[in-house]
This record gives structure tokens, sequence and C-alpha cells, in this order.
């Protein structure tokens, strides 16, 4: 430490050695890291929470911020519903808008990055003025042509619908994406003697896989919760995703909080492992797409 | 077969005959790749596009299949409705309000996961979180801990002295919007963070070191190299976020439903009512295809001003 003596709290500040204050600041971002953490994270443990509360506790104020005798009353009420059959049809929705939008993206993008095709800059740009409709307002035209082709109130119907949420942006990512990818890979296989469907598939789809698990986590992430669509399309509660099942827990003169909270548990949890094990896709396929 | 094995098999000669021949096979593979996704576009996408900028000239009502001539109109009364005029500022706010604090928020988020410390994989897992949990139990849990009489947001709040009595925070008049940005922001800005964290990773460490190195301070390194870095993602963020958030509805829906006395009416609400209580499908069209005019005019401006004519990368 030099010699003068600190006057005011930026001398001291200053006069720490550079380790000392490296430390301070470190731990000052950390501490900003935390609260965040607990923003993200006091939600989740709240309907964690409340699903285990006895539903009669559930409006004494105040509530202890530890579940007291914690029961399973709510899953319990819960299984009583359909909410296994929401669930199997949020499952194969979810599914089914992967699959079609990650396959539609893949092969869209790389022929637009690859192929020569006249104004493909324009449309790849106007893909995304997909976006300036207001979903909402897609599904009524959507409501009338799925009932007049007779996919309405089905799962490949909803299915398709939703798809036009992810698509446009799921197009421009790969499209993106494959330009990263380097063509010179691609043509020295052709020059050895592949086709160009090998070169696609054997040199430039592998590569490719980081853009593609991106965007199958983009397009799982607005399936596995989607609303809006499938709330117009799908009128048979036969056929609901879990998320419109949810909204069948509010009565006219009470809201079933437990068994929201149960669902929502039930619907949450399972996705939190695929974000721990493919986060480093999640940012390896946006990294390369340099947008 | 793989390549290997094709040019072991002799196959090599009809393969560059096929190269060769490639106009015709090319048009079979335009077939294969773009055409899916175009067709998939098309038909989700346009046409319903189509079909709302036809319908915003007729009277359709949602039960009787015939379509009534009207010109121009649905756009009229639209246009001088007061509360098609009123859910717009509405919109408006909602939209720069919720991005303004997505961008922020999920850029220093972004930027303290993007420094060395313990337990990152993990750290990083929960708070990317967020983005997965869907919109429909976020409003949920959001209605719940933010209830008026049993919520654990009063609850917590009153026992650290910061609020007297109990606040109706979706409940009232003035606290409405802001509570709803607040909430779908919780969501929304992983977005953010997550494409902006992805971009911030591709910056090679060298960068920092040798600006380091030449006596570059914290504040410099950030303004020289890391924001420079970030215009390329901050443009298209700020352009896909305001737009799905301009044209947000289930959150909004589940939290209000519009209320408390339209305090949170947006023009997707508006559009929502006109379809499915006035049961006026042409002049739902019409509201949306002004919206849709709106935005395109919105994101042509932007474009015109902020797109980055030639991304920085610094490497």
């Amino acid at each position: 430490m030099s010699g003068s003596t600190p006057n005011t709290p930026m001398d001291f500040w200053y006069n720490l050695p550079y380790e000392s204050r490296q430390k301070v600041y470190n731990w000052m971002l950390n501490l900003i890291l935390s609260i965040g953490l607990v923003i993200v994270l006091f939600p989740i443990y709240w309907m964690l929470a409340t699903s285990f509360i006895p539903p009669t506790e559930l409006f004494s104020v105040p509530n202890p911020l530890v579940p007291t005798n914690p029961t399973l009353e709510s899953y319990i009420a819960v299984l009583d519903t359909d909410v296994l059959l929401w669930y199997r049809n949020t499952v194969i929705f979810a599914g089914g808008v992967v699959t079609l939008t990650t396959v539609a993206a893949t092969l869209g993008g790389y022929g637009l990055a690859r192929l020569d095709i006249p104004y493909k800059k324009t449309f790849a740009r106007v893909i995304l003025f997909g976006y300036m409709f207001p979903p909402i307002l897609l599904s009524i035209p959507m409501f009338i042509f799925w009932r007049q082709i007779g996919i309405i109130n089905s799962l490949p119907g909803v299915i398709l619908a939703q798809t036009a949420t992810t698509l446009p942006f799921s197009l421009w990512l790969m499209w993106q994406f494959f330009q990263t990818v380097p063509y010179s890979y691609e043509e020295s296989s052709r020059v050895i003697g592949c086709s160009r469907f090998q070169a696609f598939y054997e040199i430039a789809l592998p590569l490719a896989k980081p853009g593609m698990i991106a965007v199958a986590i983009f397009s799982f992430a607005i399936a596995w919760g989607a609303y809006t669509i499938p709330s117009i399309l799908l009128t048979n509660s036969s056929n609901w995703v879990l998320t419109l099942g949810l909204y069948s827990f509010t009565q006219a003169e009470s809201v079933l909080w437990g068994q929201i909270m149960a669902a929502s548990t039930m619907l949450v949890l399972p996705t939190f492992a695929f974000v721990y094990y493919l986060q480093k896709y999640i940012l390896r396929g946006f990294q390369a797409t340099r947008i | 077969m793989s390549i290997r094995e094709s040019i072991a098999s002799g196959k090599l000669h009809g393969y560059r005959r096929g190269l060769f021949e490639s106009l015709s096979k090319r048009w079979v593979f335009v077939a294969l790749t773009v055409v899916p996704a175009l067709a998939v576009f098309v038909f989700v996408n346009l046409f319903p596009m189509m079909w709302a900028f036809a319908a915003a000239f007729f009277e359709v009502g949602a039960f009787q299949p015939t379509w009534q001539w009207t010109g121009l109109e649905n756009f009229r009364i639209v246009l001088n409705d007061s509360r098609f005029w009123d859910s717009l500022r509405r919109s408006i706010i909602f939209a720069v309000g919720s991005v303004v604090l997505q961008v922020i928020a999920g850029t220093a988020l972004a930027l303290l996961l993007n420094r060395s410390f313990s337990f990152k994989r993990a750290v990083r897992a929960i708070a990317l979180l967020p983005y997965i949990v869907p919109t429909a139990v976020l409003s949920f849990v959001a209605l719940w801990m933010g209830n008026a009489r049993y919520g654990i947001i009063n609850q917590l709040l009153t026992q650290a002295g910061l609020i007297q009595e109990f606040v109706a925070w979706y409940g009232s008049l003035n606290l409405a919007m802001p509570s709803v940005i607040v909430t779908s922001s919780w969501k929304f800005t992983i977005f953010v963070t997550i494409i902006v964290l992805a971009r911030l990773q591709s910056i090679p460490p060298s960068i920092y070191e040798a600006a380091t190195i030449s006596g570059a301070s914290k504040i410099d390194r950030f303004v020289d190299i890391t924001l420079p870095n970030l215009k390329g993602v901050l443009f298209i963020v700020v352009l896909l976020r305001g737009v799905w958030m301009f044209n947000k509805y289930d959150i909004i829906y589940i939290l209000t439903n519009g209320g408390p006395v339209n305090r949170t009416t947006i023009a997707s609400i508006y559009a929502y009512r006109t379809a499915f209580s006035d049961f006026n499908l042409g002049r739902a069209a019409a509201v949306s295809t002004l919206l849709f005019i709106l935005l395109i005019g919105a994101a042509l401006v932007y474009f015109h001003y902020f797109e980055p004519s030639q991304e920085v990368r610094v490497e």
C-alpha cells in the first residue's frame, strides 16, 4: 500500500492492491448475479412449494416460506382430472412442432445458403416479416381453413398451425448458420465424387448440428408453452394440451391454486433437465449464427 | 454410402457425370430443400395473412359463411374508434417498456454469466430456465404470487416494511401495466441473454488480453470491444422482441384479460374481442391488417436507420 493515508473512501479504494480491488469487484458482480438468480428461482420455487402446501392452508396469511406439513393432496387431486391425457397431447404436440420445424428449417436453410435462387436474400429477410402479423389473428383464418380441410381439433392440425410461430426465425437461423459452415468441405467432397445430396448429408449436416439443436430448443420452448393457437384450434377438451388444461382449474368462485401449481410443476420440471444438458448446444447454436 | 466407399467402389465416374448434369439435378435439389419450408410457410403464414387482408374489405360474421363487400368501411370504423387508438397506445407502451427492460437486463445478465466463477455450468443452466417455463404457467404463478390477499410478494414486502398494506399488483389502475411488463420480462429477458451470451463467447479472449496489455481500462474494453461486437445481435434482438411483444396475447389474456378498466387492453386483446366478443371477423381482420402495416412501416424505418452496414468483427 502506498504511503499516503486514505482520507476519502475513493482514496482508500485506490490505495488497495490491484488483486484486492479485483477480488472486491468480482464479489460485487457475483452478488448482483446472485440477486438475479434469486429473481429467476423464486417464482419456480414458490410454484413448487405451493403445490405441496395443503390446499386448506393456502389462504392462511402469512404463508411460511417452507411448507410446514407438505402433502401430495394437490397432485392426487390433479391426477383425478384429464391431466395425463393433456400431458400426452402436449408431448405429441411439442414433438411434432420440433420435428417439423427442425426438418423444414434445416433443409430450407441449406437450400437458401448454398443454392443460387433468384431473390433469395430478399426472401430470407421477408420471412422475418411473417412475425409482423399477430398470431391471435392468424388463428382465425386457420380455424376456418382447418375446419374446411378437416384438421380442426386434431393434433396434426394444431402442430402445423403452431409451426407458423417457429418456422420463420428457425429458417432464418439455419440460413445464417449454414453460411458459417465452410463450403469448401462440400466442394472438395464433390470433387472426389460425392453427389450433391451426399455432400449435404455427410458433410454439411453433421457440421450444422449445433444450429439444429438451437432450432429444436427454440421451437420446443415455444411449443411446450404454446397457448394462443391451441386455445383457438382445440375446442374439444380431450384434445387439449396441458397449458389449456391449467385454465380448467380456475372456477367461477375460486381458483384451485394448489392444483394449478401441481400441474404446472409436472409440466415444467422435466424440461429443466434438458436445459442443463443442452446448454452448451444452446449457446453454440446461436453463436455460430453471427447475428 | 460414405465418400470413401463410393470412391473405393469405382462409382467416381458416375457421380462426376452427375455433377456435370447438375442443372436437372439442381431443381430436384431445390425441390428437396427449399420447397418444403416454403410450402409450410405459405400454408401457415402467407395464406392466413392473405385471407385476413381480403376479409378486411368484407363484412364477415362468425356464423354465416357469406362475405358482404363493404369496401373500406371496416377500416373507417376501426380508425374512428377511440378504443382502437387507446389499445394501440398501450401496445406501444407494453412493447417499448418490455423491450427496454429485457434488453438491458438480458445483456447485463449475459455479461455477468460470461465471467469465470464457481459452479458456472449449474448457474448458467439456472439462469436460462425461465425461457422454457410456459407462458401460461408463468402467468398463473405470477397471479398467485401477486394475489392481493394471499400473495407471497405482498407478504414478503410487508414483512420487510416496504409496503404498509397489501397491493393488488394486477388489479390496480396504475400498477397493472408495469406489473404485466415486469412479469413478461421475467421470461423473455432470457431470450436476449441466450443470444447475447452466445455472441460474447465467440469474441476471442486474445483481443481483450491485447487491449489490457495496451493499457485499456475495463470501461475502454467494454466500449471498444464488447459493444461493437454486440451491435449485430442487439439489432436483431430488438427487432424480434419488439415485434413479439407488440403482438403478445396469451400472457396479458391470463394475467388481466385487458383489465382493470381496460388499462392493459393492448391491440391484440382489442382485436381478439372484436373477433370473438363482437363476432365481427371482417373488422378484426382490418385491425390486424392495420397493425401489420404499422409494424412493417416501423421495421422498415428501423432497418433504414439502425441496420449495421457490416457487422464489426474484431478478429
